[in-house]
C-alpha cells in the first residue's frame, strides 16, 4: 500500500494502482487518475459512466458487465472505449473508486 | 494471502496427498535432480533478480514439495506460508525449465503438485480463492449469469449485424462444427471480442455456436491447486460439447484455457487415457488454417507496415505446440515481423502467467520486476506492435508497456484480422438509402 497527497486529500492505494477502499473516493481522485488513464479532459459523460459504476458497486458490490453499462448510460461500446481508452473494465473502475475486478482482468 | 484460519494444519490429509502423488515419477524426479542449474539460467525470475540463486527452479521445488516429502508430510502452517511465497509468488508454472532440465524434470508440475498440497490446508492466493467461488457458483470465474452471458451475445450480434450482413450469434447449434468457448472477461467487460470473433465466423462461412452453459474455458482453479473444482470446471464444457454432439470445441485466444481444455483438464475431469472427449482447437490453429485455406483474405492495402513482434503465450506456443502457426498468421499480417530472442518454444513467460495476474495487487511488484526480462526482449525487437494470442499476456505486456515506457501497441490476432480482412460484397452492410430505393 502506498500513500498519495493529492489537492489535500490522502488516498491509500495498492499496488495496482487502485483506491484500497470506496469509501475513500472524491471527485479529486478521478482528477488524479485521469491521465494516467489516457484522459485529457473529464466530460459530463466520463461522469455519467463513473456515476453508473459507482450506484451498481453500491448496490451489488462489484462492478456492473458493460451490457449493464451500455444499457444505463445509453452509450455505444465504442464510445465508452473513446471515453476511457484503458477500457471500462480496469480504467472506468479505477476512477469510479471500485476495486480491481475479480479474474483475468 | 486468503485470511486462512490460524489452526494447526491437518497432517493426515497433507501425508495422503503426498502419497497419492507419490508415483514412479515425482519420486524419481526429486532424487534425480543433481544441482546442475541448468534450470536457473532458464527462469525469468531468477534473471530478472540478479541471478538470485533462492529463485532457481530447483531451489524452489527443493524447498516446497521436496521438503514436504522429506518431512513425510509433518509440516506446520509456518512452513506453508513460506512456500505460499514460492509456489505462487516466485513461479508461474511457464515450465520453461523444463526444456532445460538435462533430466527433463517436469518442475512445473511439482510446483502445481506443492500448490494443491498448500490449497488443501486453505493456504491459497484471496484472487483465486475468489475466482473459485464464482466458478463453483456459475461455472465461470466472474460470476455471470446465463442470462446476463446470453444477452450480452445478443446485444454484440445486433450491432455487428449493422457492420458485416447476416451476422449471427447461434447458441446451443446441435451439430455445430465448433463450439466456441471463451475467456469470462470477454463478455463481462470486452463484449467486442465476442463481435470480432463473430465477424470472422461469419466472413468465413464457418459452422459454429456459442454454448450457454460450459462457455468460459478458463480454469483459474488449476492454477489455485483446486483439483476437483478445476475437474468441475473443465468436465462443464466438455459435458455440454458432448450434449449438443459438437465435433470440436474451439479455444479463444486464451492461454491456460488450452492447457486446461487440451491437456491437463481431462486429467482433472478422470477422462481414459488422458484425452479430452471432443477435440480441442485454439484459435491460432484455426486462424492460420482460415488465411491458409482462403477463407479469409486480407486486404493487401491495409497489412500493417509497422515493425510487429510477437509474444508467444506459454501455454499456447511451448505448451501447446502453435509456434509455428502464430508465426505464419503474422505473415498474412504484417510485412515487418521481427522475432523476439529467444523465441517460439524457447520464448520467455510474459511474467504474468500461472495465475499471477488474478492474484491482483499481493504480487504486482513482483510481476514488474520480474517482467523486466520481457520487457527487455520487446525492446530489443524496436516493434511498435506487439501481437499475442492470450489476454494474459496481453493484460502482462500493457503493464509492462506503462512500467518501462516500452511506446509499443498489444493487439490480439482478432482485433488485427477484423480490422484488415476482405469483407466480401455478400456481407457487406446494405446502404440504408438505397434499399430505401429499391422499395
Amino acid at each position: 500500500m502506498a500513500q498519495i497527497e493529492y489537492k489535500g486529500k490522502n488516498f491509500e492505494i495498492d499496488e495496482d494502482g487502485f483506491i484500497s477502499s470506496f469509501d475513500q473516493w472524491c471527485p479529486e481522485w478521478v482528477d488524479y487518475v485521469k491521465s494516467s488513464e489516457g484522459i485529457s479532459e473529464l466530460t459530463e459523460e466520463h461522469w455519467k459512466v463513473i456515476h453508473v459504476l459507482q450506484d451498481y458497486y453500491k448496490k451489488h458490490g462489484i462492478a456492473p458487465m458493460v451490457r449493464i453499462l451500455t444499457k444505463v448510460t445509453g452509450y455505444k461500446l465504442k464510445y465508452i472505449y473513446e471515453l476511457f481508452p484503458s477500457g471500462p473494465g480496469k480504467g472506468a473502475c479505477k476512477m469510479a473508486g471500485l476495486p480491481k475486478p475479480t479474474g483475468c482482468v | 494471502m486468503s485470511e486462512s484460519i490460524d489452526k494447526p494444519v491437518d497432517v493426515q490429509q497433507i501425508k495422503t496427498l503426498l502419497e497419492a502423488n507419490n508415483g514412479a515419477r515425482i519420486k524419481t524426479w526429486l532424487s534425480i535432480c543433481s544441482r546442475c542449474g541448468l534450470c536457473a539460467e532458464s527462469c525469468f525470475f531468477y534473471l530478472a533478480n540478479d541471478r538470485d540463486p533462492r529463485l532457481s527452479p530447483a531451489y524452489k521445488f527443493k524447498n516446497t514439495l521436496g521438503l514436504m516429502y522429506r518431512k513425510k508430510g509433518n509440516v506446520d502452517r509456518e512452513f506453508l506460508k513460506k512456500c505460499y511465497d514460492i509456489i505462487w509468488g516466485e513461479c508461474t508454472t511457464c515450465k520453461r525449465c523444463s526444456m532445460y532440465c538435462p533430466f527433463g524434470i517436469d518442475i512445473a508440475t511439482l510446483i502445481a503438485t506443492a500448490r494443491s498440497i498448500c490449497f488443501s490446508q486453505g493456504i491459497v492466493p484471496e484472487g483465486l480463492a475468489r475466482t473459485s467461488a464464482n466458478y463453483r457458483e456459475t461455472g465461470n470465474q466472474m460470476g455471470m449469469s446465463t442470462e446476463d452471458f446470453l444477452e450480452t451475445c445478443q446485444w454484440m450480434a445486433e450491432e455487428t449485424a449493422e457492420e458485416i450482413r447476416g451476422l449471427t450469434i447461434p447458441i446451443d447449434k446441435p451439430g455445430a462444427k465448433y463450439m466456441y468457448t471463451v475467456n469470462a472477461r470477454e463478455p463481462m467487460f470486452y463484449p467486442q471480442d465476442l463481435a470480432m470473433a463473430a465477424q470472422i465466423f461469419t466472413v468465413a462461412e464457418e459452422d459454429w455456436t456459442i454454448p450457454s452453459s460450459g462457455w468460459d474455458c478458463t480454469n483459474l482453479a488449476m492454477f489455485a491447486g483446486d483439483k476437483a473444482l478445476a475437474g468441475h470446471v473443465v468436465k462443464l464444457m466438455y459435458d455440454k460439447a458432448l450434449q449438443l454432439g459438437v465435433e470440436k470445441i474451439l479455444i479463444t485466444e486464451c492461454g491456460h484455457a488450452y492447457r486446461s481444455a487440451a491437456f491437463e483438464g481431462p486429467y482433472f475431469a478422470g477422462c481414459t487415457g488422458g484425452k479430452p472427449p471432443v477435440e480441442i482447437v485454439h484459435s491460432v490453429r484455426l486462424f492460420y488454417e482460415y488465411l491458409r485455406d482462403g477463407r479469409i483474405k486480407i486486404d493487401p492495402d491495409k497489412i500493417l507496415t509497422e515493425p510487429v513482434t510477437y509474444q508467444d503465450p506459454c501455454n499456447v506456443s511451448r505448451n501447446g505446440g502453435l509456434w509455428e502457426e502464430g508465426r505464419k498468421i503474422i505473415q498474412f499480417l504484417a510485412e515487418d515481423f521481427r522475432d523476439m530472442s529467444p523465441n517460439r518454444e524457447h520464448n520467455h513467460c510474459c511474467g504474468g502467467g500461472g495465475g499471477y495476474i488474478p492474484m491482483g495487487p499481493e504480487f504486482k511488484k513482483r510481476r514488474m520486476l520480474s517482467g523486466r526480462v520481457k520487457a527487455e526482449q520487446i525492446r530489443n525487437t524496436g516493434a511498435k506492435i506487439v501481437i499475442t494470442p492470450c489476454h494474459n499476456c496481453f493484460d502482462q505486456v500493457n503493464d509492462l508497456n506503462k512500467e518501462y515506457d516500452l511506446n509499443v501497441r498489444v493487439l490480439s490476432f482478432k482485433e488485427i484480422i477484423t480490422e484488415i480482412m476482405i469483407v466480401p460484397e455478400k456481407f457487406q452492410p446494405v446502404d440504408e438509402e438505397e434499399a430505401g430505393d429499391d422499395e
